[in-house]
């Protein structure tokens, strides 16, 4: 019986996905993948991609450096009020993005890329430290402290041992970042201005209006494909991690 | 000195995090001037109907989550042999998919059944989206149950029905709270699915939308997020009270 029951509610969870791909492949009854070659030479489409690749990718870096940094100082010293650096996590991000826009607003910061990526940055940081901080925790002081004993300062010492040894968790947490400013939709169409589109701006100018058409499948399609690979391999990570 | 390495993330959180939030505040308030007449407003019949819109919404897409969920969490955690990781890495998947491509993903079916742009079909939406976030807490209270409790309870001579009641229930308890914090929250002030897939139906997250990219109305869209936020704080509050810490 439970078995059944369990069965059904994952159907419901994959049956939407698995239509959505296998209608970005259909043309009245027969296969196709000119949905997909359409949208390669949609300029807007390109542009998108690019707009959201970049700031998938500086987004990350910026708050892979941040992040890690700040874990590694909140672990290996007094600091305190842990709350005050994962607050953003729990935050409903509706509220965070409004608030971002009105900042920007007070201060007449012109709308487009850049809000868009200062915005993001600050939601990832969070992520990344609690990701980084949870790999920290668990490795030993004493390499390091052994590192020091043998000489090393304590700048060799954090290249050298301590990067080395949070690594694992670095990856994980960048690869978390990407995924959240890869497929961001609230904070970007809040903080964003005209002329700034990103894939999932795209998806929502149509989509909000009700329509459902191919090349939307299509773009649906492809955004999942890139969603899945981040995650499997962020699940080899954590695996090898264990 | 290695307090300074944590710095610059701490000033850039200040900068464009807490400050935002001082300047909502701010604005709630009337900035420049000072007026409560915002609050006010939000209080009028057609905003509270919203409130009230809100509530329903999320009471009975937290209520099915949990209905549909415990099962399926119970039967991952204890049931599954070794069908145990692939069934979870299942559950974990759709945490890497967006809430705009899942819910356009539920759209395309929800299409062709001629449900668009009504009550149940936000429903569905909501229940489709969240309801990872309801398993996920629910298995890990589960998993922690160790399966000796339960058969102890057997053992002692406790029929199916009373062990489930009296051993298994009261024992995921932690995770029936934090499931439905991770639902009932976010599911409160959820603007996609009731913007794609309810047409009219106005909640705080459709009305927010408005009050600002529509009607540019800073200041009662601030008293609203004001009045929105409260509520979060005081559900994370009384979690943390009774949980002791936040899990992540």
């Amino acid at each position: 019986m439970i078995r059944f029951f369990v069965f059904l509610i994952f159907l419901f969870l994959y049956i939407p996905i698995a239509y959505v791909v296998a209608s970005s492949f259909m043309d009245g009854g027969e296969i196709t993948g000119k949905w997909f070659a359409k949208l390669f030479e949609d300029p807007i489409v390109i542009r998108s991609f690019y707009n959201s690749l970049s700031l998938a990718v500086l987004s990350t870096l910026f708050s892979v450096i941040l992040g890690t940094l700040a874990a590694y100082a909140f672990l290996r010293t007094n600091l305190r009020f842990e709350s005050l650096f994962y607050t953003p996590i729990v935050i409903p991000e509706i509220t965070e993005a409004l608030s971002l826009l009105l900042f920007y607003k007070l201060l007449s910061f012109p709308l487009g890329f850049y809000s868009v990526l200062l915005g993001h940055i600050a939601f990832n940081i969070a992520f990344v430290f609690v990701i980084v901080k949870a790999r920290l925790s668990t490795q030993l002081r004493s390499v390091e402290e052994a590192s020091l004993t043998l000489g090393a300062n304590e700048i060799q010492t954090f290249l050298r041992v301590t990067i080395p040894m949070a690594m694992p968790g670095i990856v994980a947490g960048s690869l978390i970042a990407f995924t959240l400013s890869w497929d961001n939709f609230v904070k970007t169409v809040f903080t964003t201005g005209p002329g700034f589109q990103t894939l999932p701006l795209l998806i929502w100018s149509q989509a909000a209006r009700g329509i459902v058409s191919p090349s939307l499948n299509a773009l649906t399609t492809l955004m999942l494909l890139i969603s899945f690979i981040l995650a499997y391999l962020y699940a080899r990570i954590s695996i090898r991690r264990e | 000195m290695r307090h300074f390495l944590a710095l610059p993330f701490l000033v850039y959180l200040l900068i464009f995090f807490y400050i935002p939030f001082l300047i909502v505040l701010l604005y709630s308030f009337g900035f420049p001037s000072f007026t409560l007449k915002y609050y006010s407003e939000i209080l009028d019949h057609l905003t509270l109907k919203v409130f009230i819109n809100s509530l329903i919404l999320a009471s009975i897409t937290t209520a099915l989550c949990l209905f549909l969920a415990y099962p399926v969490s119970y039967y991952i955690a204890l049931k599954a042999g070794k069908w145990k990781n692939f069934l979870l890495i299942l559950v974990i998947l759709p945490f890497w998919i967006s809430f705009l491509l899942r819910t356009y993903a539920i759209m395309t079916l929800l299409t062709p059944l001629g449900l668009m742009f009504t009550f149940p079909a936000v429903v569905i939406g909501m229940v489709y989206d969240y309801l990872p976030f309801m398993i996920l807490p629910l298995y890990a209270s589960l998993e922690r149950l160790s399966r000796s409790q339960i058969d102890a309870s057997y053992v002692l001579g406790a029929k199916p029905y009373e062990t489930f009641m009296r051993v298994t229930l009261p024992l995921s308890k932690p995770g029936i709270i934090a499931g439905i914090i991770l639902v009932f929250i976010p599911a409160l002030g959820e603007f996609v699915v009731p913007a794609m897939l309810g047409g009219t139906y106005a909640t705080i997250g459709t009305i927010t939308w408005d009050l600002f990219l529509r009607y540019h109305n800073w200041w009662k869209g601030s008293a609203l997020s004001v009045v929105y936020m409260a509520i979060v704080l005081f559900a994370i509050t009384v979690y943390i009270k009774r949980s002791g810490r936040i899990e992540l």
